[in-house]
C-alpha cells in the first residue's frame, strides 16, 4: 500500500529543555535545527519550559500567526503534558489532535545519561517521527454518550452513606448496597475518634438519618451485587436481595466495602489469654462502658499496649497507618475517665502524623510512658496470676531488659482488607499487592479506578480514619457528579473504526478485544463494528485482521509507517 | 538481667511535689545543652524515675548532685519537661533514701 501524497502542512515544532531535565543530556539546538529543514515545519523553536504559562502564550501566538495546522512539542511523557498542549492547541483553535507529543525526557534525557551524541541523536529521530504523524493527523472530535444519572454505591459504612448523601443532595438518584441487615459499618461500633473527637456511633447514626431524608437514596440492605452489564455511563447492574435479583440501570459505579480488623492468632503475642484484648475490643470497651475501667469482672489499674501486632513483619509489611494515632487516642481517653490508670505504650515507631503529634503529647502530659523495641526483638508476653507479664528491651532505656506486669494488654491491630472475590470479579477491581483496592493514582487521582466509572473510598482502598474515609467518599461522589451532571461524557476518540467494505467477517478482530467492544453485526455479510464507548484504543484488533480492515484513529497505519521511515532516515553527524 | 518496672517510685516522687518525667521524649537535647556535660544523660535520669528503677537512680546519685539547675536544658527543651524542678524532687527522695 502507498501512502497518499499528503497535502501541503503548516507544523510548529517546539523543543523543550525542561530546565536541564533534557538538556543536560541532549543538545537541543542541535535538534532544533535538524528539524527545522523538515518538510512542512514553518517554526521550530527551544523553550526553557514549553509548558510555562509564558511559552504556552508564544506557541498560541504562533499558531495565529503562522497559520499552523500541525504541533509538536518534544519534552516529557504524554502521561505528564499530552492534556496541556491539547488545552493549548485548542486555545490556538486547533483540533486538539493535530497536536503530538515526542518524549525525549524519558526515553533519550533521562535513559542516556553516558551518551549525549547519542541522546541528541535519538532525540532528532523521534520529533521527526513525531513530525511525520502530525503531517497525516486529521482532526477528531471527543465521542459523546449520554449517561445515566443514577449512581450504585456498593457499602453502606460512612464513606459510602456519605458519598451517597452528597450525590442525592446534587440531584444524582443512588441505589445504596450494604450486605448487613443495617447501615453503618465499622463506624457505628466506635466511641470518640480522633483527631475531631466525634463519636462513630454518633456520626453514623446522623448519616443514617440524613440518608432516610433524601427520597433520591434507595437502601438496599442484606443485598449483594451479583452481575454489572453495559458501557461506559450506561450499566445495567443485578442486586440481589433475599434471593430475588433485581435490575437497575446506573452511569457510575462507587465502591465503599470497607476493611475488616486484623485478628491476632491465638497465642500471638498472649491473644487467647485473660487479660489480652485487640484495639477493636478495646476502643468497644471504653465505647461501651464508663467511669473506671473493668476487664474481665477485674478493675484494671494498669495497661500495656504493644504497637504494629500483624503489620510490617514478614507476612504483612505493610504499615496500617492509623493505628498508632488511635491507640494513642485510646489512651488518652482511658486516662481522661482513670486518672490513676498506668499506661505503657511499647512501640517500634510511632506514626502520629499531622495533628495526631499533639494527642502523643497530650497522652505523655496524662502519664503515658513509652517504650521503644527493635524490630527483631518483639516484647515477650505470659501470664502472671491475674496479671499480663510483659518482658521488653527498651532501646531509648540504652536496650535494658524491663519486666512489666500489667492488668490489661491492649494488641494494637491493624485494618485488614476485606476479601470479597465476587465483587472483585464482578467489576474487574485492580486489587493491589497487600490485597486493598487500587487507585490510579493516590495523590493524583485518588478514586478513580483503572476500570472506566468505577470509583473506589474509604478503607476498601487502604486503611483510613473515619474523616478520611469520610472525605474520599465525598471525592468519589465529586467524581462520580462530574460526569453524571452533564449528562453527557466526553470519551477519547482515538479508538479502533472498521472499513466496513473491506471487512470479510471473519471476527478474528472480535476475540483479540480484551475489552468486548467489538462485535459481529449480523446480515447477509456479517460485518465487524466497534463500540467506541467500550473501545479503549489499545490496538489489539489492528494486526490480526487479515483484510487490513482495522485502523486506530490517531495511530493509523499510514502514520505508523511515515513515523517509522521518518526515524530510520539519515542524521547528520 | 531483668529490671522490673515499678510506678511506685514516681508514685512516691509525685507526693514531694509535681513531677513529670513521662513528657519527656528522649531526643536529647538537654545532653546537648548541659552546660556541666555531667555523666548521665538528664533524659537517661528522668526515665530510670518514670521506669521506677531505683537501683539505677541510686547509681546515678552523683550526677542527679552535681547539677547545676540552670534551667538551660529546661529552657531548650521542646517537650516542655520542668527538668529542674524534676531533679529537685530527685534529690529530696534520694536524701530521704539516705535518712531512713
Amino acid at each position: 500500500m502507498t501512502a497518499p501524497q499528503p497535502r501541503r502542512r503548516r507544523i510548529g515544532v517546539y523543543v523543550c529543555h525542561c530546565g536541564g531535565n533534557i538538556s543536560d543530556y541532549v543538545d537541543v539546538g542541535r535538534v532544533v535545527e535538524a528539524v527545522r529543514e523538515e518538510d512542512d515545519v514553518v517554526v521550530a523553536r527551544e523553550a526553557m519550559f514549553t509548558c510555562s504559562e509564558a511559552t504556552q502564550r508564544e506557541i498560541v501566538e504562533d499558531i495565529a500567526a503562522e497559520e499552523l495546522d500541525g504541533l509538536v512539542v518534544a519534552s516529557c511523557s504524554p502521561k505528564l503534558h499530552q492534556t496541556t498542549f491539547r488545552e493549548v492547541a485548542r486555545r490556538g483553535g486547533l483540533n486538539p489532535y493535530l497536536y503530538s507529543q515526542v518524549n525525549i525526557r524519558e526515553q533519550c534525557s533521562w535513559t542516556h545519561t553516558d551518551d549525549r551524541a547519542g541522546a541528541t541523536e535519538k532525540a532528532i529521530r523521534l520529533v521527526r517521527a513525531g513530525i511525520a504523524k502530525t503531517r497525516l493527523s486529521a482532526p477528531l472530535e471527543p465521542l459523546n454518550v449520554t449517561t445515566t444519572r443514577r449512581a450504585l454505591v456498593v457499602g453502606g459504612g460512612v464513606a459510602g452513606m456519605r458519598s451517597a448523601v452528597a450525590l442525592a443532595d446534587v440531584g444524582i438518584e443512588v441505589v445504596l448496597v450494604e450486605r448487613e441487615d443495617h447501615l453503618g459499618g465499622a463506624v457505628a461500633g466506635l466511641g470518640e475518634m480522633f483527631p475531631n473527637q466525634v463519636r462513630g456511633d454518633e456520626l453514623a447514626a446522623r448519616l443514617i438519618a440524613e440518608i432516610e431524608q433524601r427520597e433520591a437514596i434507595t437502601v438496599r440492605t442484606r443485598s449483594v451485587l451479583r452481575e454489572k452489564r453495559g458501557t461506559y455511563g450506561n450499566y445495567e447492574v443485578a442486586v440481589e436481595t433475599a434471593g430475588k435479583v433485581s435490575r437497575v440501570a446506573v452511569g457510575q459505579i462507587i465502591v465503599a466495602t470497607g476493611f475488616v480488623s486484623y485478628t491476632p492468632e491465638l497465642g500471638e503475642y498472649g491473644y487467647g489469654m485473660p487479660g489480652v484484648v485487640t484495639l477493636e475490643e478495646f476502643d468497644r470497651l471504653l465505647a461501651k462502658s464508663s467511669g473506671p475501667l473493668r476487664a474481665g469482672g477485674r478493675e484494671v489499674s494498669s495497661v500495656a499496649y504493644l504497637y504494629c501486632v500483624g503489620s510490617r513483619n514478614e507476612e504483612n509489611p505493610a504499615c496500617s497507618r492509623y493505628c498508632c494515632s488511635a491507640a494513642v487516642h485510646a489512651s488518652i481517653l482511658a486516662a481522661r475517665r482513670q486518672p490513676s490508670l498506668r499506661q505503657f505504650h511499647l512501640h517500634r515507631d510511632l506514626r502520629t502524623y499531622g495533628r495526631n503529634e499533639l494527642a502523643f503529647r497530650e497522652s505523655r502530659r496524662l502519664g503515658s510512658l513509652y517504650l521503644r523495641f527493635g524490630d527483631d526483638d518483639a516484647p515477650r508476653i505470659s501470664a502472671e496470676g491475674e496479671q499480663v507479664r510483659v518482658i521488653v528491651r527498651d532501646q531509648l532505656a540504652a536496650g535494658e531488659e524491663l519486666a512489666l506486669s500489667v492488668d490489661l494488654l491492649v494488641l494494637v491491630t491493624g485494618m485488614r482488607p476485606r476479601s470479597n472475590d465476587e465483587l472483585v470479579n464482578t467489576l474487574k477491581l485492580p486489587v493491589g499487592r497487600d490485597g486493598f483496592f487500587n487507585e490510579i493514582h493516590p495523590k493524583l487521582r485518588p478514586v478513580e479506578t483503572i476500570v472506566d466509572g468505577v470509583s473506589i473510598c474509604g478503607a476498601c482502598q487502604g486503611p483510613k480514619t473515619a474523616a478520611e474515609a469520610v472525605t474520599s467518599g465525598l471525592a468519589a461522589a465529586a467524581h462520580a457528579a462530574a460526569v453524571l451532571k452533564r449528562g453527557v461524557a466526553e470519551l477519547d476518540p482515538e479508538v479502533a473504526i472498521v472499513r466496513a467494505e473491506a471487512c470479510s467477517g471473519c471476527g478474528e478482530c472480535v476475540s483479540a478485544c480484551p475489552f468486548a467492544a467489538i462485535a459481529l453485526l449480523d446480515g447477509a455479510s456479517p460485518r465487524a463494528r466497534v463500540d467506541a464507548s467500550a473501545c479503549k484504543g489499545c490496538g489489539a484488533c489492528v494486526p490480526v485482521c487479515p483484510e487490513d480492515a482495522i485502523d486506530l484513529q490517531g495511530y493509523r497505519d499510514v502514520q505508523l509507517r511515515a513515523m517509522i521511515t521518518a526515524m530510520a532516515g539519515e542524521v547528520a553527524p | 538481667m531483668t529490671a522490673t518496672v515499678s510506678p511506685q517510685v514516681a508514685d512516691a516522687l509525685r507526693t514531694l511535689g509535681p513531677f513529670d518525667p513521662e513528657v519527656c521524649m528522649s531526643c536529647g537535647t538537654c545532653t546537648a545543652t548541659c552546660p556541666l556535660g555531667i555523666d548521665v544523660l538528664p533524659r537517661r535520669v528522668l526515665r530510670d524515675a518514670a521506669l521506677g528503677l531505683e537501683d539505677h537512680l541510686l547509681a546515678e546519685a552523683e550526677a542527679i548532685f552535681s547539677c547545676l539547675l540552670c534551667r538551660a536544658c529546661e529552657s531548650a527543651c521542646p517537650a516542655g519537661v520542668h527538668i529542674s524542678e524534676d531533679i529537685r524532687l530527685l534529690r529530696r527522695y534520694l536524701l530521704r533514701k539516705e535518712a531512713r
